[in-house]
């Protein structure tokens, strides 16, 4: 580590430690709105060909019952497609427009003007009343705390009733507080994106199809969901235009592909030890975790000065059971880790290694119901779990990715992790939020 | 306790016993024989594992080669081993598990010099740990031992074994083996009933099921890691479940104690039917024998047996007739004795007649005297108590000269003698008298008046039991086998009158015994002696109500 990067850690970690006020995510500072000249957060290089139909290649199950909120990076490109919130922050965490063109702040408020052209998928324009709606379904308090003036203004207060943290600005470009209404059919939320999806495509039950709302350059979007150890294949095959994996082994087959451009996407998530109250960690030598994956990772020591939304949740009432507090006997001595998930099982398996719960302690993978059964009751002597970097409130975001019992805990950082973007060459522009999210543009429209 | 339960008793334990020994003999052999052969079983098994394990560690040695070989050609590894941050870490860290994997193992770490983890196939987040023990203690082992593997999850038995190689001047370990779990021992354990473990002390990976039965045990080095890492010898215990032979000795108690109780049944009712058949007819005779008395010696003793039973049978029946003959001249003494009594009451009697005549003649005597001329009137006055003097010594004559008959000793025609006297009965009244007279039967010993003083008693008898004087008497005659007084006629008179009770039929044959007003009480009486005195028998069948049946056995005369 060199002595500017140490510096700043130490600053970050002075800065922290003498913040008394409630936990609130370390934010990109809000530098304005990007001009839209300006492409630093365009992936895709060189000459541009306009083409009607572009193919997503994913690896993880989309499942529409998760919309708007996604728990994954394929749901994360698909959603990002289909709805907004009203604003949104770029790789550099520019604020940009959602569906909200304006924003100011009024003394107490925070005041939203909604786009005009805004609509939803079945071409019924967006009000003030539907935003509250939707967010009264996923923040009740953020609800309240909204007045609408007229069908285009919203005003929101900075402090919720009562007091509490001030609402960042940032917060509103959340993917949880994206504006939907609910479908007819119960499928699909209806959204206000650039593209909706129009279902399977007939014959291939695994092909979704999102096409534009309004054409205005943009292709069709055919989504296809491959098995884990399948998207070599898919790129053998040409059938990936853009293709969004952290398999090692895929990106170094991809490199030597021609025609394709391997894009390092924004460390978007973290892998995390969970430590229920009377548990103590060892030592986790840090920079030794980095060999123990095999994705691309980087220590979460906080070198990059960045504050994830998760590092100081102990002071939220998080509310519901506290876990288990029986200390080592009433605990099982074991780490468990999500099966599916292969880096977590790599790390959880490094910590054993290492026995940094002690000696004797095993690693376990479950399915995914019962790791959240498991991690929810917190009879275990540590989790490991990966965290998508959020806007969001963090005891908001806490209460709903987090177990209740964790307010006593301890959440230890792991592992930066990121995805990468295997792009064909000449695809239609692709923007980079700041979450790593990628967002289809029309080669004319700005981000 | 009674014959007949002595009997089921010592037939039940003549049958029982021998089977119970054969039985438990059985088990014994059984058990014996089976167990021997689950040592030679397990015995044959241990000398397979212990060429199995050493085939195992062969096989093991040969992939370890393989994998050297493979390893110390293979420029990336050097590169990735021997130059820290080429950037072949990852490949460096897959390698073993990669190599673990083609190579068939469960089990495979590479250490360097230090004796540090560079690379491991069964935890391969386990690198940079120290473990400089285990290749030591698997080289004093002699290259292969039993270990715990380590992994995330849980550590599991395997069978070790050590090599090495030298790259760019450095000496690196592998250390390669085998899973030991359950499916590797049911692989050597040919059926369900043989259970293979593995004993490691203190702590026994399994232990033997309660069933089962140690048999033989085969050892081999188990390396204690930790603090203070050693060797101990780890234990392969062979056991062989006993659940089948405890099943087979159940089944063949089962069987046995049905056998048991089937044949303990059998035995029973055999024994039973024996017992009965045996005591039945000695029950028969004892009451028979119990009925015999001086009054009741017309039992008949008749059986046509070979056995015992049929000899004890004809004792008694020539006991009885012993008894009879002695009775008979008993009852001659006593009526020799009566004779005696007779006389003296004869003699009182006809005293007693005598002296109103005498005092009669007396009279005459005096009024001849003293006063003829009142001798006619004298005479007329008294001679009422004469005659009737007369009479009753007439009358005591007459008794007294049935008493004592005069038989002739000639051949009797029974038939013709009992047509004879029906033929004088004259009128019966409403009194039916039936003759059912045998055709053909030989003349009897006896002279024809005794014959019809018997028939004219017992007919007469007979009669005056009818109720009312209706009914039917029935006179019948026919042959006897006599096997006892030899062949003989019999005479049967049956009435359908009222019977005798036991009391009357024990006092009927006394003398001067009646039921009838006006009888003398000497009809039976004389009937009996007149029998006796023909070398007869006489029998009486009788029943209150039903009447009697009177059956008189006379000897035939000789031709």
């Amino acid at each position: 580590m060199n002595p500017l990067r140490t510096r700043c850690v130490v600053v970050a970690l002075l800065a922290a430690a003498c913040h008394a006020g409630p936990p609130r995510a370390e934010l990109p500072p809000i530098p304005g709105a990007a001009a839209p000249s300006d492409t630093s957060c365009a992936l895709s290089t060189g000459a541009v060909v306009a083409r009607d139909t572009v193919s997503l290649a994913v690896t993880e199950r989309i499942d529409p019952a998760h919309a708007p909120l996604p728990r994954n990076d394929a749901e994360r490109l698909v959603f990002a497609q289909l709805y907004e919130p009203l604003l949104r922050l770029d790789c550099q965490g520019r604020t940009l427009p959602g569906v909200a063109r304006s924003w100011s702040q009024d003394g107490d408020h925070w005041t939203f003007t909604l786009r005009e052209d805004a609509r939803f998928w079945d071409g019924a324009p967006v009000t003030t009343l539907d935003v509250v709606a939707a967010w009264r379904s996923r923040d009740s308090s953020l609800a309240r705390a909204a007045t609408t003036a007229d069908d285009h203004t919203l005003s929101v207060r900075r402090r919720a009733e009562g007091g509490g943290p001030e609402i960042p600005l940032q917060m509103f470009a959340d993917p949880v507080l994206a504006v939907t209404k609910p479908a007819p059919g119960g499928n699909w939320p209806i959204g206000t994106g650039r593209f909706w999806v129009t279902g399977a495509e007939a014959g291939t039950p695994d092909v979704l199809v999102a096409r534009p709302v309004a054409r205005r350059g943009l292709p069709v979007i055919r989504i296809t969901s491959l098995p884990p150890d399948g998207a070599r294949d898919a790129l053998d095959a040409g059938g990936a235009d853009l293709l969004v994996v952290d398999d090692p082994a895929t990106l170094e087959y991809a490199a030597r592909l021609r025609g394709y451009t391997d894009v390092p996407l924004e460390w978007s998530r973290t892998y995390v030890l969970l430590v229920p109250a009377g548990e103590r960690a060892g030592d986790l030598r840090l920079e030794s975790l980095r060999d123990a994956v095999h994705g691309d990772a980087r220590p979460a020591d906080g070198s990059d000065g960045a504050r994830p939304w998760f590092t100081d949740v102990g002071h939220c009432e998080l509310g519901g059971p506290a876990g288990r507090d029986g200390g080592d006997a009433a605990r099982r001595r074991r780490i468990v880790y999500n099966q599916a998930d292969r880096s977590a099982a790599d790390l959880a398996a490094r910590l054993v290694g290492l026995g940094v719960l002690g000696r004797g302690t095993g690693a376990a993978g479950l399915s995914g119901t019962a790791f959240e059964s498991a991690l929810r009751a917190g009879g275990d002597a540590g989790y490991v779990l990966e965290l998508h970097a959020r806007v969001y409130d963090p005891c908001r975001a806490a209460a709903t990715e987090l177990p209740a019992w964790i307010a006593a805990g301890k959440v230890v950082p792991l592992l930066d992790v990121r995805s990468h973007a295997v792009l064909r060459r000449a695809l239609p522009r692709l923007w980079s939020d700041w979450d790593g999210t990628l967002r289809f543009a029309s080669p004319s429209a700005s981000p | 306790m009674t014959f007949r339960a002595r009997l089921l008793v010592g037939f039940g334990a003549v049958v029982l016993v021998p089977l119970v020994i054969f039985g438990l003999r059985v088990r014994a052999v059984m058990a014996n024989r089976l167990t021997t052969a689950y040592q030679q079983r397990v015995a044959a098994l241990v000398a397979v594992i212990r060429a199995d394990l050493d085939r195992q560690s062969t096989g093991i040695a040969t992939r370890l080669d393989a994998l050297r070989d493979a390893a110390a050609s293979d420029n990336r590894f050097r590169t990735a081993v021997l130059q820290a941050g080429s950037g072949e870490r990852t490949y460096l860290l897959d390698y073993a598990g990669n190599a673990m994997r083609l190579a068939g193992l469960a089990m495979l770490q590479i250490q360097d010099d230090d004796g540090r983890i560079v690379s491991s196939g069964h935890f391969r987040n386990e690198y940079d740990r120290l473990e400089r023990d285990l290749p030591r203690l698997l080289a004093a082992a002699g290259g292969t031992a039993l270990l715990r593997a380590r992994t995330a999850e849980a550590p599991f038995l395997a069978l070790a074994r050590l090599d090495s190689l030298r790259l760019g001047g450095r000496r690196f370990t592998l250390v390669g083996g085998i899973a030991v779990d359950s499916s590797f021992l049911a692989r050597l354990a040919p059926d369900s009933e043989l259970t293979i473990a593995v004993v490691i002390p203190p702590d026994s990976v399994s232990q033997p099921e309660p069933a089962a039965q140690v048999l033989s045990t085969l050892t081999r080095p188990f390396v204690v890691e930790g603090d203070s890492a050693h060797l101990v010898a780890a234990r392969i215990v062979v056991t062989h479940s006993l659940a089948s032979l405890t099943a087979l000795r159940r089944g063949v108690a089962l069987s046995f104690l049905v056998a048991v109780l089937a044949t303990g049944a059998i035995a029973l009712l055999l024994a039973a039917w024996l017992s009965t058949r045996i005591s039945r007819p000695l029950t028969a005779l004892a009451e028979k024998t119990a009925a015999v008395d001086m009054d009741r010696l017309d039992v008949a003793f008749e059986s046509d047996r070979a056995d015992e039973i049929g000899i004890l049978t004809r004792l008694l029946g020539a006991m009885t007739e012993r008894l009879r003959a002695g009775a008979a001249r008993l009852r001659e003494a006593e009526r020799r004795l009566a004779v005696g009594d007779l006389a003296r009451q004869v003699n009182h009697d006809i005293k007693n007649g005598l002296i109103p005549i005498r005092n009669v003649f007396r009279h005459f005597a005096q009024a001849a005297a003293e006063s003829p001329e009142r001798l006619a009137e004298a005479f007329r006055e008294r001679q009422p108590t004469v005659e009737s003097s007369i009479s009753y010594l007439e009358s005591l004559a007459g008794n007294y000269a049935r008493l004592s008959p005069q038989p002739t000793g000639e051949p009797c025609d029974v038939n013709a003698v009992v047509r004879d006297t029906v033929s004088r009965l004259g009128h019966t009244g409403q009194a039916e008298v039936r003759l059912e007279l045998a055709d053909t039967i030989r003349p009897a010993r006896t002279d024809p008046l005794v014959v019809r003083r018997i028939l004219e008693n017992l007919i007469g008898n007979a009669l005056d039991s009818l109720a009312s004087g209706a009914g039917r008497v029935t006179v019948s005659t026919g042959p006897t086998d006599g096997e006892t007084n030899g062949p003989g006629v019999r005479i049967t008179v049956a009435d359908t009158g009222r019977g005798m009770t036991r009391d009357e039929l024990n006092r009927a044959f006394d003398d001067f015994y009646t039921t009838k007003p006006g009888g003398t009480g000497l009809g039976l009486s004389i009937v009996r002696r007149l029998v006796l005195d023909a070398s007869g028998a006489l029998r009486v069948e009788t029943q209150p109500g039903a009447g009697s049946r009177f059956f008189v056995d006379l000897p035939v005369a000789a031709k």
